[in-house]
């Protein structure tokens, strides 16, 4: 599992630093915390799609015993809106509910069943409203229902700013590209393929419910402990939504959060934020607020509804010579970091392949959903779902192989994509090459056992952008013993960016990774960072901890060279020790850097410490309103190709992944066994998942299947056997990455679903146009078929 | 409320028990057995998985009760001491967990399974932990742990 490379630490596949917590049962989660006289919070959640509030009546609940604050939204509890773009949410509703589950009232009380017993006592009297479901309508002119009456005045983010659309009231962003003109381009094209695709709406399910934990310290601060993958963006919402300054809040992530995936905006911590604070008097109890798994399934973020109109137009020779595109991320009630999802969903399509005429309009609408957020792919999987099926449909059209379609299209290096940027580390070609080998792509799959059975094969290529502007920031501290700290914002959701940033300074000090140490995001102590999200840790966060080794290291030999009575520049580190590059036996350990005080401890003469700090600041160029166009609208592309082999069971409908194979280029792999982690679970449960299982199904805005026998995610047997799936990882080093290093996580789901599908259609003829490809859906386009061919 | 006795992890333990509490909450709430985690509490997700009397159970869905003079085997009862079994050993070299919330109902599972069947074949192994789910890995990186305990075992027998 080792590529080649010169370094000792980097590129290894070191064991996961937290692993012996994790398989021993050590490791606790923000669920397993407890803290003395705590109190437990549950939450009362409209039953309604979209309805008014006329009255709350908390009476009964405050009468049962046990329960010690039951709150509802209003001035007090939550003065402001909060939200990752657009300011649009109170952490409980204050006028109108918007989705079925929005929370209206909340109650903290000696335990949980008492908590829910108080807050099925909790009588609200509603409206109804008329609801907004359909993406279509929603986008209207006219539509059913608007959420947000008064969105134009609602506060938004200066830095990537959402765009509203004066004539289209549920718009809450739009993003444009114009790349010369593809109208005009589509009559130069010799075949033109017009289609529409969607994604039904799924979740992320991480196996950690959402969870926070919120109380009151002895100065009045607030502390909040929650599953986020964001410490400073979730610190931001509730101090922002509350009015409090920024100092008077402090967010801790504890070491071990159970997955993420883009999902963990922070209610949960919010509600019980607001638990504490609401309580009189002093001290205040500390609340725990868990989220059952029905809540979580039913009530937090998903991938939402995505609508992808697509226009590719190619030459008889197989060249694209203009691509338009419209999508529409059908985003629920509250904006959140969907906002920024339906605007960068276009980036996968935009730097997929050379097309030099090329148009897309991107939106994201509100709908009587529960909120859209973030989801591994961040819309790109959505929009190249689309921008891949229609491929494979004018690969056809053109009588060319789809594989061959592709490599002939494919971005490289230096060419400038939809943005107009000169692209930089593209592994496209090397990926789809290595999928291809690995599929035995143009090799017919063995014939199956039965005659009801159909095979097929399928493609598909992906990119995945990660984002600007972005800064990540960290201290690195050198102990006297020689063990080497470092201090990040980054959350370790289980990718493993612990492992690989021990690595990074393992290589950076010549130490064991059992000599470095990685505390957990405090916002006290650990310093600013974006967010655990946009495959961005390993790059950011990397490209900081190595300036920050740096300056340590400088530090370090500053105080050696006096020592050592040597220049700075002939030093070097290792093995917890200072040497003279040339001369090594001249050298000394760390401890006899610092001076051992009486009583105990140790100090040095002046600086306090040795600790190296940085920060990585990237910021982009913004793209031009109108056209798009941008320099540096990314800070990288990871590529991707995949390949499916499918078997169709055209009696029953059912579909088995028969072989699956990714080929992911990251820019170099700080840990193998972590990027092949990363890259199974995105093609194996999420990638299958979405393409042929899950869907969140609701009926008037009520999920109908918020448990795990009815929202189906891929179990041990819906994945194909270890012989059948390979995964290999392409490293096509990015000249600003740490090692070359980009990122991984993200890329891994981009290309699957129309690898499946493009699969299906090679097995059975029929191209479909919407995930999940259910065993009822095969069936009635069997049936379709069936007729049209008889008749 | 009711009498309780059972052994959990090598240890006898006598308690008073609501007679509702399912053996998860018993262990976790009780005992403070943190690493056998409520997933679902409806045995679906198998998060919680544990073994009574060597068999893997879903803890979620049986009440302690039932464990009434059983032997009960936790996550945190796997190791001995500092040495952890081939099975977590495994975990660890394979990289077989990531967010690490179903791993210890996996590891259970899959310790269960392993000593039911020393040498399972790969279906063998899918099946035994088809009703244990996960979202990070796929499963791919659990199976191929599994599976190498087995070659370990055959590769110390021929020593």
């Amino acid at each position: 599992m080792e590529t080649n490379n010169k370094y000792e630490y980097i590129g290894k596949s070191e064991r996961n630093v937290n692993g012996i917590e994790k398989v021993t049962g050590a490791a606790k989660y923000c669920s397993d915390m407890e803290l003395s006289r705590m109190l437990y919070g549950k939450v009362k959640r409209s039953p309604y799609p979209h309805a008014r509030i006329i009255s709350i009546d908390t009476s009964k609940a405050k009468e049962l015993p046990g329960v010690k604050v039951v709150i509802v939204g209003d001035e007090k509890t939550c003065p402001h809106r909060f939200g990752a773009g657009v300011a649009d949410e109170y952490v409980l509703a204050r006028d109108k509910v918007l989705y079925v589950g929005d929370a209206v009232a909340a109650v903290a009380a000696e335990t949980e069943d008492i908590a829910q017993d108080a807050v099925d006592l909790i009588e609200v009297e509603y409206e109804e409203l008329e609801p907004v479901f359909d993406g279509d309508q929603a986008f209207s002119k006219n539509p059913p229902a608007i959420l947000h009456e008064d969105l134009k005045s609602y506060k938004t983010i200066r830095s990537v700013p959402p765009r509203f659309d004066e004539n289209r009231p549920n718009v809450f962003n739009y993003f444009r590209i114009r790349r010369n003109n593809a109208e005009e381009a589509f009559k130069e094209a010799d075949i033109v393929l017009e289609n529409r695709f969607e994604v039904a709406m799924i979740h992320h399910v991480q196996m950690e419910p959402h969870c926070g934990v919120a109380k009151v310290d002895g100065t009045g601060r607030l502390i909040v402990w929650g599953t986020t993958s964001k410490p400073y963006g979730m610190h931001k919402d509730i101090s922002e939504s509350r009015g409090m300054a920024s100092s008077a809040v402090r967010v801790i992530v504890p070491t071990h959060v159970g997955g993420a995936f883009g999902g963990r905006e922070p209610k949960a911590e919010q509600i019980a934020a607001s638990l504490v604070l609401a309580q009189k008097g002093h001290p205040k109890r500390p609340v725990k607020m868990r989220f059952t798994r029905e809540e979580q399934l039913s009530t937090t973020t998903t991938r939402a509804r995505y609508i992808v109109e697509i226009k590719t137009g190619a030459k008889k020779d197989g060249t694209l010579v203009a691509n338009a595109m419209r999508t529409i991320l059908v985003g629920g009630a509250y904006a959140g970091t969907g906002y920024l999802t339906a605007r960068n969903g276009s980036f996968g399509p935009a730097a997929n392949y050379k097309i030099p005429n090329f148009s897309l309009d991107a939106y994201g609408v509100y709908t009587n959903q529960r909120m859209a957020g973030a989801f591994r792919g961040f819309g790109n999987a959505e929009t190249l779902w689309g921008m891949e099926s229609n491929m494979d449909m004018l690969a056809e059209a053109l009588n060319i192989d789809p594989l061959e379609f592709r490599l002939m299209n494919c971005i490289d290096e230096g060419d400038l994509n939809a943005f107009q940027e000169k692209m930089h580390s593209v592994g496209a070609k090397e990926c789809l090459q290595a999928a291809a080998r690995d599929i035995e792509w143009g090799k017919k799959p063995e014939k199956p056992k039965e005659p009801h059975l159909k095979m097929g094969k399928g493609i598909a290529l992906g990119n995945k952008y990660s984002l600007v502007p972005t800064a990540s920031a960290c201290f690195i501290k050198v102990h006297p013993d020689g063990l080497v700290e470092l201090r990040t914002s980054t959350v370790e959701l289980g990718q493993g960016s612990n492992t690989i940033f021990s690595q990074m300074i393992s290589e950076e000090f010549k130490i064991p990774v059992s000599m470095v140490r990685v505390l957990n995001p405090d916002t006290d102590i650990t310093p600013f960072d974006l967010g655990t999200a946009s495959s961005r840790s390993t790059f950011n966060m990397g490209n900081a901890i190595r300036k920050a080794c740096a300056d340590a290291k400088k530090q370090l030999f500053e105080l050696a060279a006096t020592e050592l009575g040597v220049a700075e520049d002939v030093l070097e580190t290792a093995d917890s020790r200072v040497f003279v590059k040339d001369f090594p036996e001249k050298s000394l350990h760390i401890k006899d850097l610092f001076i051992p005080m009486v009583i105990g401890g140790y100090t040095l003469k002046e600086g306090a410490e040795i600790l190296g700090k940085a920060t990585y600041y990237l910021p982009g160029v913004m793209p031009d309103p109108e056209t798009g166009a941008s320099e540096r609208p990314a800070s990288f592309y990871m590529f991707v190709a995949q390949a499916a082999e499918v078997e169709v069971d055209t009696q029953t409908g059912k579909i088995r992944v028969t072989k699956m194979v990714t080929a992911n280029d990251c820019g170099k792999a700080i840990n193998p066994m972590m990027v092949e982690g990363q890259q199974d679970g995105g093609v194996l449960s999420m990638g299958i998942g979405s393409a042929l299982l899950e869907e969140v199904i609701t009926d008037n805005g009520v999920m109908l299947n918020p448990q795990f026998a009815d929202y189906k995610i891929p179990t041990t047997l819906d994945c194909p056997d270890c012989d059948n799936y390979k995964s290999a990882i392409i490293e096509t080093a990015h000249r600003e990455g740490p090692w070359g290093a980009k990122g991984v996580g993200e890329g891994t789901m981009v290309s699957s679903a129309p690898a499946i599908a493009n699969a299906i259609y090679d097995a059975i003829g029929i191209r479909f146009h919407e995930i999940p490809i259910t065993p009822e859906k095969v069936l009635r386009a069997l049936k379709e078929k069936n007729q049209e061919s008889l008749g | 409320m009711e009498n309780l006795s059972l052994t959990v992890n090598g240890e006898h333990i006598t308690a008073e028990i609501n007679p509702g509490t399912t053996l998860q909450k018993f262990l976790y709430d009780n005992l403070g057995l943190t690493g056998t985690k409520e997933g679902c509490g409806e045995g679906l997700c198998g998060c919680c998985t544990v073994r009574v009397d060597g068999k893997a159970v879903k803890s979620c869905i049986i009440l302690a009760l039932q464990a009434r003079g059983k032997n009960v085997q936790t996550i945190e009862g796997l190791a001995e001491g500092e040495k952890l079994d081939l099975l977590q050993e495994a975990f660890l070299d394979n990289g077989a967990f990531q967010c690490g919330y179903c791993t210890p109902g996996m590891i259970m599972a899959g310790k269960a399974h392993l000593d039911e069947n020393p040498k399972p074949s790969e279906k063998d192994v899918r099946h035994a932990l088809s009703g244990n789910l996960c979202r990070c890995t796929g499963y791919h990186k659990i199976v191929k742990a599994i599976l190498s305990v087995d070659q370990k075992k055959v590769m110390d027998f021929k020593k």
